[in-house]
């Protein structure tokens, strides 16, 4: 897939996300609307799989999981680990929700999100976007100090926000 | 999408057709909408029988599509052709079928913990994406793990 580089702008609040397309935890094609499928959706790019920071980030998601799973809301995390190295740490998490991979680094440079500092992996710079159904954005938090990533609470607080948004039956009266 | 859900079982055959003997069941239509997989392998953890059904709320239930999120369809691999639970009504599940192209892995079917599983020959169902996850939950009734409510998105 060509992707052009020269947007490398990272997508802020209220624009739209690109529909990525990338291989699954399973090798399968995935895009982010058919992952969102017309609910709201938590995307974050993580380093992968070594980095203690995602370990913990991620095991905090999983606590989370049993909740996007009745509530009609989305999960997934998109690094450069291939779909096994995904498979495997999705397998230890106890995740059930879905790992993106982009191994060839094919959307790194123009999501804008390169982890400058890291020169061996080159991966993902960890951050974490709360989208609408058509992959708008409602808020991008920038997780590279880790105390900038969501709290499940903030997470909680932009879903109820975006269900507000998009479900019209959403008030008592 | 196209596709009717009807699918019927009298515990040796899984039929679509209008009239078919059988017990009727409402099934992800997205398994029927596309170029039908020749041969494959249908794992059909159903009971022809009428009264053998669950809620789908029951933790049992509940239970069975977390494993099938988890660790079932992604142990299926390339040879899966689909999955679709049973809906016997908007309330009731009444089992669920998994497509394969191979029937190695049947055996560790999370839904036949639920109701025991029969392997079955079958060229009715096409090709249809594993669920992403992680919705568990069902769309207005509809047989998971098909359904959304696309259509209300962006209000």
């Amino acid at each position: 897939m060509a992707v052009d580089a020269a947007l490398a702008t990272v997508p802020a609040p209220g624009s739209a996300f690109p529909d990525l397309e990338l291989p699954d935890h399973t090798g399968r094609l995935r895009s982010l609307t058919e992952i969102a499928g017309g609910d709201p959706l938590v995307l974050v790019t993580s380093r992968g799989w070594w980095c203690p920071k995602e370990q913990r980030f991620l095991r905090g998601l999983v606590a989370l999981q049993d909740e996007l799973e009745i509530a009609y809301s989305r999960l997934a995390v998109l690094s450069i680990d291939p779909p096994e190295v995904s498979a495997a740490f999705r397998a230890g998490l106890g995740a059930r929700f879905l790992f993106l991979s982009d191994e060839e680094r094919v959307w790194l440079d123009a999501l804008g999100l390169s982890e400058t500092t890291d020169t061996v992996h080159h991966p993902y710079r960890p951050a974490t976007f709360t989208l609408f159904p058509d992959l708008r954005v409602h808020r991008a938090y920038n997780g590279y100090w880790f105390w900038g990533r969501p709290t499940l609470e903030e997470l909680r607080r932009d879903l109820r926000e975006i269900t507000r948004a998009i479900r019209p039956d959403w008030e008592l009266a | 999408m196209t596709g009717s859900s009807r699918l019927v079982w009298d515990g040796e055959t899984l039929a679509t057709a209008l009239g078919s003997p059988g017990r009727r069941f409402r099934a992800d239509p997205r398994c029927f909408a596309g170029e039908p997989v020749a041969d494959a392998w249908a794992h059909v953890c159903a009971l022809p029988d009428e009264d053998a059904k669950l809620p789908y709320d029951d933790v049992t239930v509940q239970q069975a599509r977390r494993d099938a999120l988890a660790w079932w369809l992604p142990r299926l691999g390339d040879s899966l052709v689909c999955l679709t639970t049973l809906a016997v009504d908007p309330v009731n599940f009444g089992g669920a079928v998994t497509v394969a192209t191979h029937p190695d892995a049947f055996a560790d079917d999370p839904f036949a913990r639920v109701f025991p599983g029969t392997v079955v020959r079958t060229d009715l169902f096409c090709r249809v994406p594993p669920p992403p996850g992680p919705a568990l939950e069902r769309y207005s009734g509809a047989a998971w793990p098909g359904g959304s409510f696309e259509p209300r998105r962006n209000r």
